[in-house]
Order: structure tokens, then C-alpha cells, then sequence
């Protein structure tokens, strides 16, 4: 199974309601911080090149996947405004959120079945699921 | 001493690198028809390419990814499929447009038909992405550029009546002769000869190859904030040369010969040459950042290799399609199209493809986890959403103002 | 110290540049291929983490609304990535992968044929 099976899948509750698409899948990545570097001497040097100023020097281990982000809506979540409280630029952000108003985030564990076989892919959830929030 | 030399460099590339063969025309023919009555679109567009180079200058290097990449993550490989055809479209047009007033400035100085010098023109470009050090074709097209300050100079020689190019700029005053809607058309059009997409792709481009450091990225923004206004005055002399010596005879501008006119009548053969030469450098530099820039956009979105520094055996595809993208110009041009009409085109068709990148990089300017603190403040993000309105509207104006004054005639 | 990043597919990882060991591009995520504990089939309601990421020549077909069968794909195995942030960097260098073969192609039969192909532009003289 892909992540790519998984997006725009339809998901349905225990009983066969559709509760809308899966729009994103989140993933818990395993991070460890480097051996000790300067910190912020080092990220302040500015004979270096700016985009080591902002690098993330984490070093990536696995990547657990957590659940799916689920929308009433269709269409995919463009730029997953819904999910963080960025404001600008306006109105750009405050329309998606209101476009995808009630996305909500289910536990890999509360997944009872995915059907990759049927076209679309039908996601169908565990009974007493829970609606977690989006917000990353 | 170096430092300033070094700044003083930065600063007139820039100058002469903001005009080309698409603000010379266009600002040509609106002098010829509406006078000085949009020098305003001038003044909205610089203010634009300041803050769209700007954003996307400080974005490539606080991120390390340049505009086509950025386009490819936000829009999802389908929709970001789609802009980079339209984008590459475009950026192939505008191309086509410099390689052709490459030849026409050519075929001024010459008597050699304009036919003869296209493949010319075509095959230098190419034999400078190919070869030369590109610092150094930079600097030497961008300080040639700045002779193109001959429109100033014949501007003062001819004398103008200063008020009345003033009555026609402020407040904007278009002759009674002229229909709104073809006012607007040209305002559409001069907005996207200020703007030009390309410049953006190129600009932010450098950032990620060079690896901007903060000094670099304030420099260049120093170069950017004084060369791009200063620019934005030679387009407005052009303009304001056309309107002095055209608008008054009535002159409707369609060649390079007519361009140029006002310059031959205020300085003579002398100045008429170092205009000539200066209109030679600066559409040759922009062939070189426009053919990059085709380059860039495929490439980016496709996720190859490439690279103006890189040895082209490392980035084979990337040089191939800069290889095509001439070709296609050439060939374009080869079927005896007329370039001027191919360069009012390409800066209407600039200002629609416009929004396909400037959301995208007005979007990840936000983008915290992208940016870092690096963000954009109250002040830019507040002129970065006026002008989000703008560039769309200027993007849906575009192709219906076209169809309904023809093109502007 | 070990801590959990929390990163959406779409938002953080699909579409974002790889870049090998030495930060020469590699391609765009493509997808990311899922499995169970110890390699097994991915399964709901059991752990499931990235095995590997998938890179290549599916954007033509995605494009088109095709399927592209998973085993043409080339695989880079989640194992090899050094760090995610604007990119996804690798701790390999792109030789180790299956290089592209349009590029081999075109640098061996092109643009390595043509003189000045293989000389560096930032080279003096």
C-alpha cells in the first residue's frame, strides 16, 4: 500500500455513511538533534549561506504513520490552511479554512479496513472512532 | 573602494538589464498614442517587480528552493503541471520577442535583413549559455544596456515642453481620439512589460545556484530597489521621446525604425549608434535570462540538475531544452513573423501568466516552517495582497481587453 | 535526544525535491510505499511506518490519470534519508541510486559530443 492509494480515498463510517476524503496522511517523524554544534553562534554566521540559517539539522529515524486527515469536503486541501494558524496572506488562508471547516484528524487505529481494490479506494473506519483535531 | 565599485556594478546591471526589447516597444507605442497619460502603470509596475524580485529573492535563499519547485509542492504535480506549460509557453514567447529585436536592432545598424540575423542572434545566445562565464556576460550586456540612457539625452536635446508631459501624466489624460477600453489594453500591456515573469525565475534561480548569503540577499536588494526605479525612468524617457516627437505627427509605432526616430532627430548618427548598441546589449541579455529561464522552469518542476555554473555535461536536460527553446524562437521567428507584433504579444500574455507564480511565492513568503523568521513583515505581506489583486486583475483583463480592441488597434 | 515531528504526506513530503549526500537533485517525491513491522504488508489498525520513497517517471502517468505499476518505479529506501525540511536529503549519493537514463543518455550521446560540453563555465579561460 502507497500513501498515494490512501489521498482522495472516500471514507465511510462503521454503518456505510460517507464522512468525506482523505486529504492528507500524517506521519510522526523520529528526529534526533545533532551532537553538539555551536547552536547559535553557528546559525549566525554570516559568511554562510542563508538557507543553512533555517535548515532543520535533525537527523530523520522513522516515520510512524500516525492517522488520516479527513474532509467533508471533495476537493483536496490546498496548502492544509485548516491544519495551522498562519493568517497571511490574507484571504487566501481564512477562505480555504472556511472551505474545509470541520477536517478532522482519525487514528491509524481506529481504520477497520481499507478497500484499495474498489475504484474509488474506500477507507472504513472502526466503530467509536474518534474525531481528533487537524491542527499540526 | 571595491565595495562601492562592486555596488555601484550590482546596481547599474540592474538598470540596464530592466528594459527590454518588451518595455522598449511597448512604452514606444503608448508614447506615441497616449503621450505620457500612463506613465502611472510604469510607477505600479516597478513598485511590483521591487516587491516580486524581492519576495522571491529572499525566499530562494532562506529556503534553497527556487520558483519552480515551490510551484511543484503548493499546486500538486497536476496543477503544477498545467502552470509550468503555461509559464514555459510564455517564457518561450517573450524569448522569441528578444532573439527577434536582437535582429531588428541588428538589421538597423546593418543593412542586412533582419532574416539573415536571426539564426545569428540564435546561435550567439546559445554559444554564450554554452560557454562564456556567466558573471561576466551579465556585467558586460547589463553596463552596455545603460546606453540606452540615449533616450534621456535625446529627450533634454529635443527640448519638450515639460508641463505639457506633466498635464499628461498627472492627472492620467489620454487623448479624446483614443477608446477606453484600448487604454486600458495598453495599461494591461505596459504592466506586463514591467513585470516580466522571467525576471523572477532568473533572479531567484542565482539566489539557490550561489547560495546567497545574507550580505548577498541585502546587496541584491539594494540593487533591485535603486536599479529597478531607475529602470522604470529609462522606460518613461522612451516613452516620453515618443511622445515629443510621434504623438504629435501622428505616428503609430510598428518598427524599430520609428523607436529610434526621436533619438536620430535630437543627437544625430552619434547618438542614434550609441542607442543602437545599447538597444543591441540589452535584448541580448535578456535572450540569455529568458532562455535560463525556460530552462529553469522544466527543469525545476521536473526535478533535474541544473544550473547556470554547472558544467552542461551535469546537466544535460537542462541544456537541452535552453537548445530547444532557441531552436523554437529561431524557427518561430524564421517564418517571417513580424517580431514587433511577437513582443506586443508576449508582454500581454506576461501579465497573464503573472499570478502562476507570484501566488505561489507570496504563499510560501508566509510559510513559517519554510521561512523561518525570515517571514514576511506587516508592511510587505499588506503590499504583497494589493498586489495579489492587481496581478489578478490585470491576469483576467488581459485576454478580453485584447479580443475586444484587436489587439490594441 | 529523540522527539516526534509530526508532518502531513501532502504538505510535507509528496512533490518536495530529494537531493542526494552531496545536494545534487535527485527527483521529486513521488509517493511513499508504506509497510508493516518487520517489512510486511502494510495493514489497518496495526503499526505501519515509510519504507521507502518512490521517485521516477509516474508523473507522465499521473498525469494522465493512469496507474503505474509499483515495481517499475525506482525505490529509495526511507532508511537513506538524512533530513526532511524544503528537501528531503539523502544520506547516499545519487550514484549509488538508479541514475536517470535520459540524462546519461543525453550527456553521453548530446551534449558530451558538442565542444565545451563537459567544460566547466566557472573555470578560467
Amino acid at each position: 500500500m502507497n500513501v498515494g492509494d490512501l489521498l482522495d480515498a472516500h471514507v465511510e463510517e462503521p454503518e456505510g455513511a460517507r464522512v468525506g476524503v482523505v486529504v492528507d496522511v500524517r506521519f510522526a517523524l523520529a528526529v534526533t538533534e545533532p551532537e553538539g554544534e555551536g547552536g547559535e553562534e553557528d546559525r549566525e554566521n554570516p559568511d554562510a549561506p542563508l538557507s543553512e540559517h533555517t535548515a532543520t539539522r535533525d537527523e530523520v529515524g522513522a516515520a510512524r504513520l500516525v492517522g488520516l486527515l479527513v474532509s467533508p469536503r471533495s476537493a483536496g486541501s490546498f496548502l492544509g490552511y485548516e491544519r495551522t494558524d498562519v493568517r497571511s496572506p490574507w484571504p487566501v488562508p481564512q477562505l480555504v479554512r472556511r472551505r474545509h471547516r470541520g477536517t478532522f484528524l482519525v487514528d491509524w487505529a481506529d481504520v477497520a479496513e481499507v478497500r484499495t481494490g474498489s475504484e474509488p479506494v474506500v477507507v472504513r473506519l472502526a466503530a467509536g472512532y474518534e474525531r481528533r483535531s487537524p491542527a499540526l | 573602494m571595491k565595495k562601492v565599485m562592486g555596488a555601484a556594478l550590482g546596481i547599474l546591471t540592474a538598470i540596464g538589464g530592466f528594459v527590454d526589447i518588451g518595455d522598449l516597444v511597448t512604452n514606444a507605442v503608448v508614447g506615441s498614442r497616449f503621450g505620457l497619460s500612463l506613465a502611472w502603470v510604469v510607477a505600479v509596475g516597478v513598485v511590483g517587480i521591487c516587491l516580486f524580485a524581492s519576495m522571491a529573492g529572499r525566499v530562494a535563499a532562506v529556503s534553497g528552493r527556487a520558483t519552480f519547485e515551490i510551484v511543484r509542492e503548493r499546486l500538486g504535480p497536476r496543477v503544477a503541471g498545467a502552470n509550468v506549460v503555461a509559464s514555459f509557453a510564455i517564457t518561450l514567447l517573450t524569448l522569441t520577442a528578444e532573439i527577434g529585436g536582437i535582429a531588428l536592432a541588428l538589421h538597423l545598424a546593418s543593412s542586412v535583413e533582419p532574416r539573415l540575423w536571426i539564426p545569428v542572434a540564435g546561435l550567439a545566445v546559445w554559444l554564450v549559455l554554452w560557454r562564456v562565464k556567466f558573471e561576466v556576460m551579465e556585467n558586460v550586456a547589463g553596463l552596455m544596456g545603460l546606453l540606452l540612457v540615449g533616450f534621456a539625452v535625446a529627450l533634454f536635446l529635443l527640448g519638450p515642453d515639460w508641463g505639457e508631459l506633466l498635464r499628461q501624466a498627472v492627472p492620467p489624460s489620454p487623448p479624446g481620439t483614443e477608446h477606453a477600453a484600448t487604454y486600458w489594453y495598453y495599461a494591461v500591456a505596459l504592466f506586463g512589460a514591467a513585470m516580466t515573469p522571467y525576471e523572477v525565475f532568473f533572479f531567484s534561480s542565482g539566489a539557490v545556484e550561489e547560495r546567497w548569503t545574507a550580505k548577498d540577499l541585502a546587496t541584491n536588494r539594494i540593487n533591485v530597489l535603486i536599479g529597478f526605479p531607475l529602470g522604470g525612468l529609462l522606460s518613461l524617457s522612451i516613452a516620453a521621446c515618443a511622445a515629443v516627437v510621434l504623438l504629435p505627427a501622428g505616428i503609430e509605432v510598428s518598427a524599430l525604425s520609428q523607436i529610434v526616430l526621436p533619438v536620430a532627430q535630437a543627437g544625430g548618427p552619434l547618438l542614434l549608434a550609441v542607442v543602437i548598441v545599447g538597444i543591441v546589449a540589452a535584448t541580448f541579455g535578456a535572450a540569455l535570462e529568458t532562455a535560463l529561464s525556460s530552462g529553469y522552469s522544466v527543469a525545476q518542476y521536473l526535478g533535474w540538475s541544473w544550473g547556470k555554473f554547472r558544467r552542461p555535461a551535469h546537466a544535460a536536460r537542462f541544456h537541452v531544452t535552453m537548445i530547444l527553446a532557441v531552436l523554437l524562437g529561431v524557427g518561430i521567428l524564421m517564418t517571417s513573423v513580424d517580431p514587433v507584433m511577437v513582443t506586443e504579444m508576449s508582454v500581454v500574455f506576461s501579465a497573464v501568466a503573472l499570478p502562476l507564480t507570484y501566488v505561489p511565492i507570496l504563499v510560501v513568503a508566509n510559510d513559517p516552517q519554510y521561512m523561518g523568521r525570515y517571514v514576511n513583515g506587516r508592511f510587505v505581506n499588506a503590499l504583497g495582497t494589493v498586489y495579489l489583486v492587481i496581478v489578478v486583475a490585470a491576469a483576467l483583463a488581459a485576454v478580453p481587453l485584447m479580443i475586444a480592441t484587436g489587439a490594441g488597434s | 535526544m529523540t522527539r516526534e515531528r509530526i508532518v502531513d504526506a501532502r504538505l510535507h513530503l509528496l512533490s518536495r525535491q530529494v537531493l542526494d549526500a552531496d545536494g545534487e537533485p535527485v527527483r521529486a517525491v513521488d509517493d511513499l510505499e508504506l509497510t508493516g513491522p518487520d517489512g510486511q504488508e502494510a495493514r489497518p489498525g496495526e503499526a505501519v511506518r515509510v519504507g521507502a520513497i518512490l521517485v521516477g517517471p509516474s508523473l507522465f502517468t499521473r498525469l494522465f490519470g493512469g496507474a503505474v505499476l509499483a515495481s517499475r518505479l525506482p525505490r529509495i529506501a526511507w532508511s537513506d534519508v538524512a533530513h526532511v525540511g524544503t528537501a528531503i536529503e539523502l544520506s547516499v549519493r545519487s550514484d549509488e541510486l538508479d541514475a536517470d537514463w535520459v540524462e546519461l543518455w543525453l550527456r553521453d550521446h548530446l551534449v558530451g559530443r558538442i565542444p565545451g560540453g563537459r567544460h566547466d563555465p566557472e573555470a578560467d579561460g
